[in-house]
């Protein structure tokens, strides 16, 4: 029997199969983005020649089929999503467009404010009011309601979402008018906020349950597809969705939650790094995933990935609890500039896959980070992608030259300065990532993997001081790859804030019903062992920001339940931010559960033979590392476990290339991957 | 320029100078203790270097950091034995500072031996003393009743802190707790900027650092002269006005003469109207920053604002004047009063040298804090309004940004949840929405102010102040664009008629049931309002932003024009 993980890019969807007796399988095939499932559906064929079977065979014999999708991060970037009306309590429908008065760069009062996902004619107050206790002051107005209801018929939306103030204390006013408005509207995609984030904080709650209505029916549509299909060609099995936070869902709640994919692309990449330190005995990894237009990075401490609840996308503010990762704008088509002070530098701007860097050949004029490379001689103009995709080294002299002559350098000077460029910026953005969590990033190592990764990671990790890089065989799969490895997860959490101290019995009872709401949740997804954790959000009397507090190992029962639960708090606002405040009141805001269905593991990697001798180059080859140097190039696919490489070298593979220094050296793991201990450069 | 850089190596160094002013900050507000730090995030870094002048900042609150040098000099002419370990305070704004509340610290830098840099960051403490909370005093005649005053004085002796002063300092302030959590935050923040800026100069040397630097502040300056150059040569006049000092004293003048040169701008604000009695009058320092924040706004926001970008700008003030009061003087409304009339002034003056840069006003402040008595739990409280922001103006590139605050802050605050406010404070927000016709009309809408209408659920009677200006005269309409409406605040209060609240009051008496119904102000227009888009016009219209009816002229532009906001 298998289990399939696939993981849908922009270009590429990666498939990756792990049967009974061999390691992992891996087949890749375009990707379709009008319709993501019928790139599936042949890649699934793919993957199922490379096995010796047909894909019915295949499918029939798959237990369970894990899937990330990009279709609600998509909508969203391309704002291509429903047309969403709000209802919200009566007086106060902008809360979505005053952002909580905030704006980006300080001094440019000259670009206008953006466009909300919900224009002001498609919101629409109801007259009800709840206290912030939860009781009614004012109860729901059948009449106000009928109102917006006609108002929403004539709007031509498609999809609602509902936001009252307060209804994450009492959500009987956002489930009468949902009532009515599955009633009436029959067709309308509809979420409310006490379903979708039940917790205080009106802009955080407005805003997430939009995002989901403005992404639900493309979502809810295609996994419908997508099931269709799968169930037509065969497929008996569970089908699960990686959400955001990095647990999978069955479809179903995938559709009711899909503000909560839209990191499932990224997730699985996480997700196999936290396998990755599974497999190497390594608690505390830095994934670093860096692609054509950017650089995902993120943290596993003490073998977990870290979660947020400050995450948002396109400016879109989700407060769903998920992965903590920081896209920064700088890839392998981040285009350089000079300004107009002979400043030189890299991104924001791409040139993504169209025109592309100008090596590509395919129009592009502009100096990317990939045309720099090729001009300091790190990608093989032949060998790039296994040799498909032919590199133009003269447009990349062009365009590199243009800069070195805005600059008054040399062509190879100015190649090299792009290069060391980009690798500041993605070594700010680790760093200021390790800041906020109050961690020291020399005591992590790096996961490269994505496909521009290889060249740069080396000197990333060197100018953050951390000692080693690690590159998978499945560097380029690793999403996919990392799906398998995924478990079940249900969230579930309540705001319990209240103008007294929130005491003992209020805390059991809240975390009693959460976890009993989360059981019989995942009893429905899961047979197999399920354990709960739990966390809390916790702040400081006068402060606005809560932080977490994990909760596990703490007695529910204990008579000195809340004294223990401070104790922690006090300890991970120490840790954080350096100093606690043991006087002080301390106020618990949300409570939160998890159910996690702990799916088996299976031995992803089979048996890797054992090399001898020494790594042999397939050739040599002058790159420029401050100057012309003549270095060894070896081919991946032909290292074994235990060779070993002294820097410089460069390794390539179908997929990517790693670049190592002068005083780096690196080792093959006994897992085939390459295992690079850092020189101080 | 002194040593050979090449251009590369400045662009690195350039890029970790912004890199580590942005992790100061960060660290800053994930430690800093109180509200006003770690939410509204009222505090500025900055990097200057022992000739006083700004070599790096982080983009937090504008008015802040032209006032950074200034500050510099007074430590600099203070102190001639800095050793390394040594931290040093300030805020007088007769020695350096800004105003009382704002209180600076610095961090000296050291490479091969040699002082080269300082780490500064500058924060707004929640009470600094004085005869009321927060420091703002209406009622404040001389400086010493407006807060504790600080001249340079030395905090950590080569890293050893002097803990009586310290105690003095606290024992001084209303919370002495959270001024201490604070100041600590601060002094830890310059000094991770200085431990980086250690291995700056480890990495690349003090010779190659410094030229680097010098390379740095004469790009920007290359930068801010070519966008400069491009503008029209004159002599340009604005003017603007504050409502009142508090005192019975009306329309206070701003007046700005800008002469316009080559690549060379001056400001000279010396016909600006005399100093007044309260708190309504600005520092020499703060002036400075209002002007370079004005400027700052006007040139690329890509550009660095350091020393060099400044360049072009030269600042003329007169003592004795509103811009530049005469010693002790009280000064605490300046980093809002007058600075955005400054601002203002400016920018309006530069209206027709730069149309297609210049932008219309932005709003006035008006603030207002309630203390009293919560009677669900009986606790004492006090609540500063951040809700009901005002609206910014708008700009040859659009209309203004809505509910987003003032020129000195322009979105830098976030005015936080309701609900948690209605949990923690015991009122009730009835309704808080856009305030309709209140952005200025023009080609460009102005941003709205924000309708609240605010109901106390108090047991006793509680207080109210204020401090603000900007009820008689509303945020500039630029090039024919209209001025957007002044604020409008009014406390009603059951069986008597409306009181309208002043920008300039202590201890307003609220009784239960009372609602204060808050209008803030709309920003300015740009352009004339008959060129507005038809299409805008419909859309102001069906998104209830404007009451006014369309005329027939606009109608048949809207015939004309394609609907281009469209959903997709």
């Amino acid at each position: 029997m298998y289990t399939i993980g696939i993981d849908v890019g922009g270009t590429f969807t990666d498939l990756v199969a792990i049967g009974p007796d061999q390691g992992a399988v891996f087949a890749k095939s375009p990707s379709t983005p009008s319709d993501q499932s019928l790139g599936v559906m042949t890649g699934l064929a793919e993957l199922a020649g490379k096995l010796g079977l047909d894909r019915s065979a295949l499918l029939a014999r798959t237990t369970r089929l894990v899937h990330g999708t990009t279709v609600a991060t998509n909508a969203l970037l391309e704002r291509k999503g429903a047309k969403v009306a709000l209802l919200t309590t009566e007086g106060h429908r902008d809360i979505l467009e005053m952002r909580e008065g905030l704006k980006g760069d300080r001094y440019d009062l000259r670009t206008p404010p953006p466009e909300p996902l919900v224009p002001r004619e498609r919101r629409f107050g109801v007259r009800e009011r709840l206290g912030p206790d939860g009781a009614v002051r004012i109860p729901l107005d059948e009449a106000s309601l009928s109102e917006a209801i006609d108002a929403i018929r004539r709007s031509d939306a498609t999809s609602v979402a509902v936001c009252y103030l307060h209804a994450y204390r009492n959500p009987a006013h956002e489930i009468a008018t949902v009532e009515r408005l599955r009633r009436e509207l029959p067709d309308i995609y509809v979420s409310r906020s006490s379903d979708v984030w039940p917790q205080i904080k009106e802009f955080e709650r407005v805003s997430t349950t939009v995002v989901n209505s403005y992404v639900g029916p493309a979502v809810q549509h295609y996994l419908g597809n997508l099931e269709r299909r799968l169930a037509e060609a065969g497929f008996a099995g569970s089908l699960f969705i990686i959400l955001s936070h990095g647990g999978m869902a069955p479809i179903e709640e995938a559709s009711r939650l899909a503000a909560g994919t839209v990191l499932s692309g990224p997730a699985g990449g996480i997700s196999g790094c936290r396998r990755c330190a599974e497999l190497l005995g390594v608690a505390d990894l830095i994934p670093f995933d860096m692609g054509g237009t950017s650089t995902d990075i993120s943290l596993i401490a003490d073998g977990r990935a870290m979660l947020t609840a400050d995450a948002g996308l396109a400016g879109e503010r989700i407060a769903l609890r998920s992965l903590d990762i920081a896209s920064i704008a700088a890839g392998g088509g981040s285009i350089a500039s000079v300004d107009a002070g002979g400043t030189l530098h890299v991104g924001p701007a791409s040139a993504g896959s169209q025109p592309g860097p100008a090596c590509y050949g395919n129009g592009g004029t502009a100096a990317t980070v990939t045309d720099a490379n090729v001009v300091l001689g790190y990608l093989g103009a032949e060998t790039f992608m296994g040799g498909r995709r032919r590199l133009d080294r003269s447009a990349a002299e062009a365009a590199v030259g243009k800069i070195g002559r805005a600059l008054g350098v040399s062509l190879e000077q100015a190649a090299a300065g792009i290069h060391r460029m980009v690798n500041l910026g993605m070594a700010d953005g680790i760093r200021l990532m390790t800041l906020r969590r109050g961690v020291d990033p020399r005591r992590f190592a790096m996961v490269s993997f994505g496909g521009a990764a290889g060249l740069h990671a080396v000197e990333v990790a060197r100018e953050l001081e951390i000692p080693r890089v690690i590159v998978p065989v499945a560097a380029s799969v690793l999403s996919a790859w990392g799906m398998l490895a995924s478990d079940l997860r249900y969230e579930v959490g309540r705001t319990s804030i209240g103008t007294a101290r929130v005491g003992a019995e209020t805390i059991r009872a809240v975390v009693a019903e959460l976890e009993s709401v989360a059981m019989s949740r995942m009893k429905a997804w899961f047979e197999g062992p399920v354990r709960i954790e739990r966390s809390a959000e916790m702040r400081y009397g006068e402060q606005i920001f809560e932080i977490d507090v994990d909760l596990d190992g703490i007695e529910l029962a204990a008579p000195d339940l809340v004294e223990q639960i401070d104790r922690r708090f006090h300890q991970r606002h120490e840790d954080l931010y350096t100093y606690a405040s043991p006087d002080q009141e301390v106020v618990f805001v949300n409570a939160r559960v998890s159910a996690v269905g702990d799916v088996p593991r299976i031995n992803e990697n089979g048996a890797i033979e054992e090399r001898v001798g020494t790594a042999r180059p397939k050739g040599v080859r002058t790159v420029f590392l401050g100057g012309p140097a003549e270095v060894p190039v070896y081919d991946f696919a032909s290292l074994g476990p235990n060779h070993r490489i002294a820097g410089p070298a460069l390794i390539e593979s179908e997929t990517t290339t790693i670049l190592i220094g002068r005083t780096d050296s690196l080792r093959v793991n006994a897992l085939g991957w390459l295992d690079i201990e850092i020189g101080r450069g | 320029m002194s040593a050979m850089v090449d251009p590369i190596t400045r662009s690195v160094v350039q890029h970790r100078l912004s890199s580590i002013v942005t992790e100061m900050g960060e660290a800053m507000l994930r430690t800093s203790y109180s509200q006003i730090l770690n939410s509204s995030r009222d505090f500025s870094i900055g990097i200057c270097d022992t000739r006083s002048r700004l070599i790096a900042q982080a983009d937090h609150i504008p008015v802040h950091v032209g006032a950074l040098p200034w500050a510099t000099r007074a430590i600099e002419a203070r102190f001639k034995d800095v050793v390394p370990g040594d931290v040093f305070l300030l805020n007088d704004p007769y020695h350096g500072g800004s105003h009382l509340p704002d209180l600076t610290a610095f961090v000296p830098v050291f490479a091969e031996g040699q002082r080269m840099l300082w780490t500064i960051v500058r924060a707004h403490q929640s009470d600094i003393g004085g005869a009321t909370h927060g420091g703002y005093n209406p009622q404040a005649t001389e400086i010493w009743q407006e807060g504790l005053r600080v001249p340079p004085l030395r905090l950590y002796e080569a890293g050893k802190l002097r803990d009586d002063l310290l105690d003095m300092l606290a024992l001084n302030v209303r919370n002495g707790r959270d001024f201490r959590g604070d100041l600590a935050a601060m002094v830890g923040a310059a000094n991770l900027g200085r431990r980086r800026l250690d291995r700056l100069f480890g990495e690349f040397g003090r010779a190659m650092v410094e030229a680097a630097m010098e390379g740095i502040l004469d790009a920007a300056e290359q930068q801010a002269r070519q966008v400069v150059s491009g503008w029209k040569d004159g002599v340009y006049h604005g003017e603007a006005f504050l409502d009142d000092d508090g005192r019975g004293r009306q329309d206070l003048r701003i007046a700005a003469k800008v002469t316009k040169r080559g690549s060379d701008i001056e400001v000279d604000l010396s016909d600006s109207d005399p100093q007044t009695e309260s708190f309504v009058n600005s520092s020499h320092a703060n002036t400075q920053a209002a002007v370079a924040m004005a400027f700052a706004y006007l040139i690329d926001p890509e550009t660095p604002k350091n020393d060099g970008a400044l360049r072009p700008l030269t600042v003329v003030a007169r003592q004795g004047t509103i811009v530049w009061a005469d010693p002790d003087r009280p000064v605490t409304m300046c980093t809002s009063h007058p600075s955005n009339e400054i601002v203002e002034a400016v920018i309006k003056a530069l209206s027709t040298c730069c149309p297609d840069r210049a932008m219309a006003g932005w709003s006035r402040r008006f603030r207002m804090a309630i203390q009293g008595e919560d009677p669900r739990n009986g606790h004492r409280f006090i609540w500063h309004m951040f809700q009901a922001r005002p609206g910014g103006g708008a700009s040859p590139g659009g209309d203004g940004w809505s509910s987003i605050g003032e020129w000195h802050t322009a979105g830098g605050i976030k005015f936080g949840s309701i609900e948690v406010a209605e949990v923690r404070f015991p009122l009730h927000f009835r309704h808080h929405e856009f305030r309709a016709d209140s952005g200025g009309r023009g080609q460009h809408r102005g941003g709205l102010g924000v309708a609240l209408d605010l109901e106390l659920e108090i047991a006793k009677g509680a207080l109210a102040n204020t401090a603000g200006d900007g009820v008689r005269h509303g945020a500039c309409g630029l090039l024919g664009g209209e001025d957007g409406a002044p604020h409008n605040y009014r406390l009603l209060s059951a069986g008597k008629p409306p009181r309208p609240l002043k920008t300039k009051e202590v201890g307003i008496v609220l009784s239960p049931g009372d609602v204060l119904e808050i209008r803030s102000a709309g920003g300015g227009g740009w352009g004339p309002a008959d060129r507005r888009d038809g299409a805008a016009l419909a859309r102001d219209r069906v998104q209830d932003l404007t009451t006014q009816e369309l005329t027939t002229d606009a109608l048949r532009r809207e015939d004309l024009t394609t609907d281009t906001r469209k959903d997709m």
